[in-house]
């Protein structure tokens, strides 16, 4: 086997596992604390790549800076569709959630087809996108590394925001027990609302990576929902920890058969669910 | 048994009515008539879809894999049709047999997982389900492009006996009643599954599975049984489909929306029940072919905005506020957490 070609697909996948935890600890955050089944969550992810599209088409704005935009905008948008539609099914069935948020994809993603059209859109002012460095015999774009960077940092910061502030002792406090935490004096909803328009925040400016990364369609936030409930799944309920193991693994196996496997760009999305349905399959015989 | 009587009776009412409607239609329509039964057609489609869904989701198991099933069946015919040898007709129940095959294989293996566990499990065995097919040789299966389906039906033209336009109307007709025998079938199964102590059963299930087992229910056994019926069904509906549309391509025929619309609709009409799916899906494709013709571009954001809306102000769906205002009417006070009728 060629050394430098599992080295290659290797550090691509960790490249790649970034954005996927990114994206995912958002969700996580959503059924965790909130306990919602969130099928819209893919959406903030587009909206948000679609948010610095159009402000680098109107105000020429890099995608870097126009996350001092996107970031708040998407916490908005979140705040207002938590307040609107989401709070009224927090007791309700798993399956209402469902209906509702997929009732929520399909308006935000047809709302974005109208406004943006169906055609692949690309941000063309990002003079850094062909930067690349070569180590060792291994390529690494500087995109690429900018995004797990960023990636890495905010879902690290997000675990010390649980762990150590004020807010995400609330937080845990509300997920693990509703009505005690109210009991001790906390506003349950006010920091549901809080947790829903922060993990919108978060898949947004997942949004704004990928609109760098790659030509997106209004389409992109779906994939981008199923993929980031399988790693949630994989990682556990409630284990937003263990997201950043769970999209390591996935985002390494995909990349390692994209990369070492003849035509193996096309069995991507085939790896990443075959490990999904393994682990649960397996996982399950074993607990029981 | 006894108690599924009405239910048979409505069922067959249904039946005269399938039979009839076709000929009404061109009675009263003429030409039109050729593009309401396909209208027909896909809202039947919907129909068995959503309650082939209901059906298992009455054990408890949310699942994702409708699409998969559905395409199974789809390119069961397809390959079928391709190789040759039997009738076309016979595809139907063929690809009603590898549904519920895979689902057996797929519903062992599943068995433990609950909830969301199991949902997202489906929807991965869906996706590398659909890779499979897709990495199959290209002269069996067609890869990435697919497979042109040759139709069930061809109706012939008679010069100066018929018009024109009534080919196409031969043809609607005759998969308006194949679709309409599908779903006939469907209620069926449906209605000995709410009418016969398999409802109990079910839901058991659904409730509590721990419980279930004490009671002398068997939890594997029953939720086996949902998954291959649910499946046979809708297997034989993707066949179905792939017949009238005239083709198949991974990327469409085990699309996720099939699946997203299989679980939308009987959420919308009421869940575990019989009635409920059926009238989720006359009113969504009513919705949907309204907003089509109201609003040219983005009619879909109407759509959504009647899902999300009616989550809202009805979360036990259509057949709940059916039966939430006939209770206001009798001035009965509404029951607490129950089981909507049905």
């Amino acid at each position: 086997m060629d050394l430098t070609l599992l080295a290659q697909g290797l550090v691509s996948g960790v490249l790649a596992a970034g954005l996927y935890a990114l994206v995912s600890v958002g969700l996580a955050l959503a059924i965790g604390v909130i306990g919602i089944i969130n099928f819209a969550h893919g959406e903030f992810f587009m909206i948000g790549a679609f948010l610095a599209y159009q402000l680098s088409v109107s105000l020429g704005l890099d995608p870097l800076i126009s996350l001092i935009f996107v970031a708040p905008a998407l916490f908005i948008i979140g705040a207002v569709i938590y307040q609107s539609t989401i709070r009224y099914v927090l007791e309700a069935p798993e399956l209402n959630q469902m209906l509702l948020t997929f009732g929520l994809s399909i308006v935000l993603q047809n709302l974005a087809l109208v406004i943006w059209g169906g055609d692949p859109r690309s941000i063309s002012n990002v003079p850094y996108r062909s930067v690349g460095y070569q180590v060792g015999g291994i390529s690494i774009g500087l995109v690429p590394l900018g995004s797990f960077v960023i990636s890495l940092a905010l879902v690290l910061a997000l675990y010390w925001v649980l762990a150590r502030t004020r807010l995400g002792r609330a937080m845990r406090a509300v997920a693990q027990n509703r009505v005690g935490a109210s009991l001790v004096g906390l506003e349950v909803n006010r920091i549901y609302l809080v947790a829903f328009a922060l993990s919108a925040l978060l898949a947004g400016i997942g949004g704004v990576m990928i609109a760098v990364i790659q030509s997106p369609t209004p389409t992109v936030g779906f994939a981008f929902t199923l993929k980031a409930f399988a790693i949630v799944v994989l990682a556990g309920l409630g284990n937003i920890r263990g997201i950043l193991w769970a999209s390591l693994t996935v985002a390494v196996s995909e990349s390692l058969v994209a990369t070492l496997v003849p035509n193996g760009d096309a069995l991507r999305n085939a790896v990443f669910f075959a490990i999904i349905f393994l682990v649960l399959v397996v996982r399950a015989r074993r607990t029981a | 048994m006894r108690r599924a009587l009405p239910d048979l009776l409505w069922t067959l009412l249904l039946a005269a009515v399938v039979a009839l409607a076709p000929t009404v239609l061109k009675a009263l329509f003429a030409q039109a008539s050729v593009s309401y039964l396909s209208l027909a057609a896909n809202a039947i489609s919907l129909a068995i879809l959503a309650l082939s869904w209901d059906l298992l989701a009455r054990t408890g198991q949310l699942s994702l894999a409708h699409a998969a099933f559905y395409g199974a069946g789809a390119y069961t015919a397809a390959i079928l049709a391709k190789l040759g040898g039997l009738p076309l007709a016979f595809d139907l129940p063929l690809a009603g047999v590898v549904g519920a095959v895979l689902a057996l294989g797929l519903g062992s293996v599943t068995l433990r997982l609950k909830g969301i566990y199991f949902a997202i499990a489906t929807l991965a065995f869906t996706e590398v389900l659909k890779a499979v097919v897709q990495e199959l040789p290209t002269g069996l299966a067609g890869g990435a492009a697919g497979l042109n389906v040759p139709p069930l039906f061809r109706p012939h033209f008679v010069p100066g006996a018929m018009q024109r336009w009534e080919i196409a109307y031969q043809r609607n007709e005759a998969y308006f009643y194949v679709y309409g025998g599908l779903l006939v079938l469907t209620i069926l199964v449906s209605v000995l599954a709410q009418r016969t102590r398999l409802k109990a059963a079910f839901t058991a299930v659904r409730t509590n599975e721990e419980v279930a087992a004490v009671m002398g229910v068997r939890p594997a056994r029953v939720k086996l049984l949902a998954f291959v019926l649910s499946s046979a069904l809708v297997g034989m509906l993707g066949a179905l489909e792939a017949m009238r549309l005239g083709s198949v391509i991974p990327d469409g025929t085990f699309a996720v929306s099939t699946t997203v619309f299989a679980l939308v609709t009987p959420i919308f009409g009421g869940l575990y029940t019989t009635l409920g799916p059926i009238l989720g899906a006359g009113v969504l494709s009513a919705v949907e072919e309204t907003l089509r013709r109201t609003f040219a571009e983005g009619y879909l954001i109407g759509y959504g905005i009647v899902l999300v809306a009616s989550i809202l102000f009805m979360p036990r769906g259509l057949v709940g506020l059916a039966n939430r205002l006939a209770r206001r009417r009798r001035g009965t006070p509404p029951a607490a957490d129950g089981e909507e009728a049905g």
